[in-house]
C-alpha cells in the first residue's frame, strides 16, 4: 500500500514541461507589472507638483484679499473720518457765526444772506 | 554737552505733550442726554484720524486745500451737541463743570457774550503755550434748548483760519490784529 501510494505520488509530482506558451505567458505578466509600477511614480509626483502649486495660489490669493479687505475697510474710515471734520468745520462755524451775530447785532438780513451761500452744506433750523 | 542735549530732548518730547493734552478738556459723559436730544453730535477725533481725514480731503480743490492747511498742526478735534425739544431741561451743572475748567493761567477768554436777543452764551477760549502760541480753542455755546461744546487742540493758527473764512461755512472772522497772541520782536 505504501509503495503504491509513493508511486502514485511521485507521478503526481513529477516534472512536466509547461511548454514555450508559459514562457511567453510569465514573462508578458512580468512586462505588465514593471509598466505599472513605472506609471503610477510620474502621477504621484504630478499630483505632489498641482498640489503645491494650488496651496501657493490659494495663499496668493487670501493675501491678495485680505489686503484689498484692508485698504477698503481703510478707505471706509478714512471717508468717514474727513465726513467728520467736515461736520465738526460745520458746528465750529455756526457757533463762530452765532457769537459774531451776537456781536454785530445790526447785522442786516442781506449779509446773513451772504454767510449762507457760502455754506455748501447748510442745517437749515440748526 | 551731548549728555545735556539728549537730556533736554528727553523732556522736551513729554512736556510737549503734556502741554498738548492740557489744551484737551475732560468732556462729561453725555450718553444720557443722547436719549433725550432731537438731535446729538459726538465727534471725537484724534490725531490719526485727523492725518486720515486729511488724506482723503482733494488736492485739486482750493478749499480744500485751505481746510488742510488749517487742519496741518492739529491734534485732535472734539464736538459735543445736543439740541433738545423745548419741554426738555439739560442738566446745566455738566456745563459749568467745563467753563470751570476754562480759568487762566491756562485758558484765556477770547470772546465772551451774551445774548437776551438770542437766549444765547457764547465763550470762545484759546490755550497759549509758553511761547504764546495758541495750542487749544474751546467754543462753549448755550442756548436754553440746546448746548454745544468744540475742543480743538494743536496749533491753531488764526491766519490760517482766517484764510478759510467764507469756505466750507466758516464765516468771516472779525478778529483784528489786537487780539491775537503777542509775537516777540526781533
Amino acid at each position: 500500500m505504501n509503495s503504491n501510494f509513493e508511486q502514485r505520488l511521485k507521478a503526481a509530482l513529477r516534472p512536466v514541461d509547461p511548454g514555450d506558451d508559459f514562457t511567453v505567458s510569465v514573462m508578458n505578466a512580468v512586462k505588465r507589472e514593471q509598466l505599472g509600477s513605472q506609471s503610477t511614480a510620474p502621477s504621484s509626483r504630478r499630483f505632489t507638483q498641482w498640489a503645491s502649486a494650488a496651496l501657493a495660489a490659494c495663499l496668493v490669493a487670501a493675501i491678495t484679499v485680505t489686503v484689498q479687505v484692508h485698504k477698503a475697510r481703510e478707505r471706509e474710515a478714512g471717508l468717514r473720518a474727513r465726513e467728520q471734520v467736515l461736520e465738526a468745520l460745520q458746528v465750529t462755524s455756526e457757533k463762530l457765526n452765532l457769537a459774531y451775530r451776537v456781536v454785530h447785532p445790526q447785522t442786516d438780513t442781506s449779509d446773513e444772506r451772504k454767510l449762507r451761500q457760502r455754506r455748501p452744506n447748510d442745517r437749515g433750523g440748526a | 554737552m551731548r549728555f545735556l542735549t539728549r537730556c533736554l530732548i528727553f523732556l522736551w518730547v513729554p512736556l510737549a505733550a503734556f502741554a498738548q493734552s492740557a489744551a484737551l478738556i475732560k468732556l462729561p459723559n453725555f450718553d444720557g442726554l443722547a436719549d433725550h436730544a432731537s438731535e446729538s453730535i459726538n465727534i471725537t477725533l484724534d490725531e490719526p484720524l485727523l492725518r486720515m481725514a486729511t488724506r482723503f480731503l482733494s488736492s485739486e480743490d482750493a478749499d480744500s486745500v485751505e481746510a488742510k492747511k488749517v487742519l496741518d498742526g492739529l491734534r485732535g478735534i472734539y464736538v459735543r451737541s445736543y439740541t433738545f425739544d423745548k419741554t426738555y431741561e439739560y442738566p446745566r451743572a455738566s456745563i459749568e463743570a467745563i467753563r470751570k475748567q476754562l480759568a487762566p493761567p491756562q485758558w484765556n477768554p477770547l470772546m465772551e457774550v451774551k445774548s437776551s436777543k438770542e437766549q444765547a452764551n457764547v465763550g470762545i477760549y484759546i490755550s497759549l503755550d509758553t511761547a504764546g502760541k495758541a495750542n487749544g480753542l474751546v467754543i462753549l455755546s448755550t442756548e436754553p434748548h440746546e448746548f454745544t461744546v468744540v475742543n480743538i487742540v494743536g496749533a491753531i493758527d488764526l491766519d490760517k483760519l482766517k484764510n478759510i473764512e467764507g469756505k466750507l461755512g466758516i464765516p468771516e472772522l472779525d478778529i483784528d490784529d489786537k487780539k491775537k497772541p503777542e509775537r516777540p520782536k526781533k
